[in-house]
């Protein structure tokens, strides 16, 4: 088993220094991206900076809480950013083209080797801007030493059950011609998680939560870090990330077995 | 022979649209994800945020705005950027990067001309969406529909802000003789502009001097003053005008030169 997970993070390691290779030989769109990256942040943090100039609460919430859960959740774009936003868009390009073959031809798991091939350098150069801020409106906070030690593995949490859910939708790209709308659904989910539950009520909020549950993936824990007795949701995203593993693998494994490559 | 000539160029234009309306509609599902479904859901969020911030108060007034305005101003935005920002060219740089301009270097019908009578199509279908929208939400008693005046004045400006936004599109489309990935700069541009013109929240809620930073830009013109208008009021409709109409007339020059200097750089993929 560790043989194997060294195996991988050798590869793994290659496929990152083959991603920074083809990025940085195409100066002006890394250079872009940074930008990109850069004023995505700055116009997000604005328009609820604006909005809190006007009001006192959003929901239960003020101006700090807020803008520390949206750090967060910029935070967590920032690393999906950097580790598997670009693989999102090759697969569906992969699929419509025929090329899937040579990578589902390769001798790993074929999850690992479509999601984790591509990674965006240019996102590291913000990644000291998003995590800055985050740090800054968790001292605004009052984030305690124990929210502080907890922090870095919540992401990683938040971070693995967006991505699951974020694969698990890329699967129905195996049923589809051009898989290319699945991605553009994919960023209307992270759109919808990157406010807190409780701006949405009754049934569609049931729904974002258990059926389909983008809002934990910020909501979770950073309610938790608020106010430790909203344990609940925090064991409801672990529970729901073990799910969508599982429902991961069977749908991923019957969506292999239906792609039809379109080269042959 | 020049009407001759007019004519058989009407019927490529003509043909071009159907063409392109058939592509367009191809791929339903896709066609919905692309370009409904991230404006309706950018609706969807800012209308459960206002209902949030309102918490059912109806006395509560923010920057002038009670909840019912405020949620029409989200809804005009909606058919605003629907209509008029709807459009993202992406066929365009994916021509010049893979090669196709060849057959537009050797058929009778410009590269320009092409792209703008897709463009064209696009357009009928957004404004067909766009009418079928509003009737819906209508049917729910949540829009105020402003007089038939304010709303023709509305549609035919909205469509001008479209034609500004194509020759934006299509300058980022063009870079594509230069950069490996132009959909950064559409983003970039995407970006900037949701947040600068008032798609996100009004510009009421901006700070004053912001706001007066931006009203020498295209920016306001773009999203926040066609609002305005389906709102009911009419205020610097001239000076839009005739601000959109520069930068337009700027883009389509800054297009033509960039398209001769880009194609000598040319170099088809696959020939």
């Amino acid at each position: 088993m560790t043989e194997k997970m060294a195996h991988y993070w050798d590869v793994y390691k290659k496929f990152v220094s083959t991603s920074i290779s083809v990025e940085t030989s195409f100066r002006t769109s890394f250079i872009l991206l940074i930008f990109m990256d850069f004023f995505f942040f700055f116009s997000s943090i604005g328009s609820v900076s604006f909005i809190y100039d006007h009001v006192v609460n959003i929901g239960p919430w003020q101006k700090d809480q807020l803008l520390f859960f949206l750090t967060f959740m910029l935070a967590i774009d920032n690393l999906h950013m950097m580790i598997f936003s670009q693989s999102f868009w090759e697969f569906s390009f992969h699929i419509k083209t025929g090329q899937l073959d040579y990578v589902i031809l390769k001798p790993m798991n074929t999850i690992f080797s479509v999601f984790f091939r591509h990674f965006r350098a240019s996102s590291l150069f913000n990644t000291p801007l998003f995590m800055g801020y985050l740090i800054y409106y968790g001292i605004q906070v009052n984030l305690s030493f124990l929210d502080w030690t907890l922090l870095p593995f919540l992401i990683v949490l938040s971070l693995a059950l967006l991505v699951v859910i974020e694969f698990i939708l890329s699967t129905s790209m195996f049923w589809l011609t051009d898989g290319m709308g699945i991605n553009f659904l994919r960023m209307q989910m992270q759109q919808l998680g990157r406010w807190p539950n409780f701006i949405y009520q009754g049934f569609i909020r049931k729904v974002l939560t258990v059926v389909l549950p983008i809002l934990l993936v910020g909501s979770g824990p950073v309610h938790f870090l608020f106010d430790k007795s909203a344990w609940q949701l925090l064991v409801t995203m672990i529970a729901a990330l073990f799910i969508l593993v599982l429902v991961l693998l069977v749908t991923w494994r019957i969506g292999i077995r239906r792609y039809d490559s379109a080269s042959s | 022979m020049f009407k001759d000539l007019t004519l058989a160029n009407i019927e490529k234009w003509w043909i071009t649209i159907q063409i392109s309306w058939v592509k367009h509609t191809a791929y339903r599902l896709n066609f919905f994800l692309q370009i409904i479904g991230p404006a309706l859901v950018f609706f969807f969020v800012k209308y459960n945020l206002w209902a949030s911030i309102y918490a059912g108060d109806s006395e509560l007034i923010i920057r002038g705005f009670n909840f019912e305005q405020m949620i029409n101003y989200h809804i005009w935005a909606f058919v605003v950027a629907l209509v008029a920002q709807g459009h993202g060219s992406w066929n365009l740089a994916e021509d010049i990067r893979l090669g196709r301009i060849s057959s537009y270097l050797i058929y009778p019908f410009n590269f320009w001309e092409f792209h703008t009578a897709s463009w064209l199509s696009f357009q009928v279908i957004q404004m067909v969406i766009a009418t079928f929208t509003l009737g819906i939400i209508s049917y729910f008693g949540l829009l105020i529909f402003p007089s038939l005046n304010y709303f023709l004045i509305g549609v035919a400006y909205t469509l001008f802000i479209s034609l500004f936004w194509f020759t934006l599109q299509y300058l980022t489309g063009v870079m594509a003789f230069w950069l490996e990935e132009t959909w950064i700069l559409r983003v970039m541009l995407n970006i900037i502009a949701y947040f600068l013109s008032g798609a996100i929240i009004p510009l009421d809620l901006y700070p004053k001097w912001l706001v007066d930073i931006l009203n020498y830009t295209p920016f306001p013109y773009l999203t926040y003053y066609p609002i305005k208008i389906f709102m009911g009021e009419m205020t610097n409709l001239s000076l839009g005008l005739a601000i959109i109409s520069f930068w337009t007339i700027v883009f389509a020059i800054i297009n033509h030169l960039v398209w001769k200097k880009g194609i000598k750089l040319y170099t088809a993929a696959g020939m």
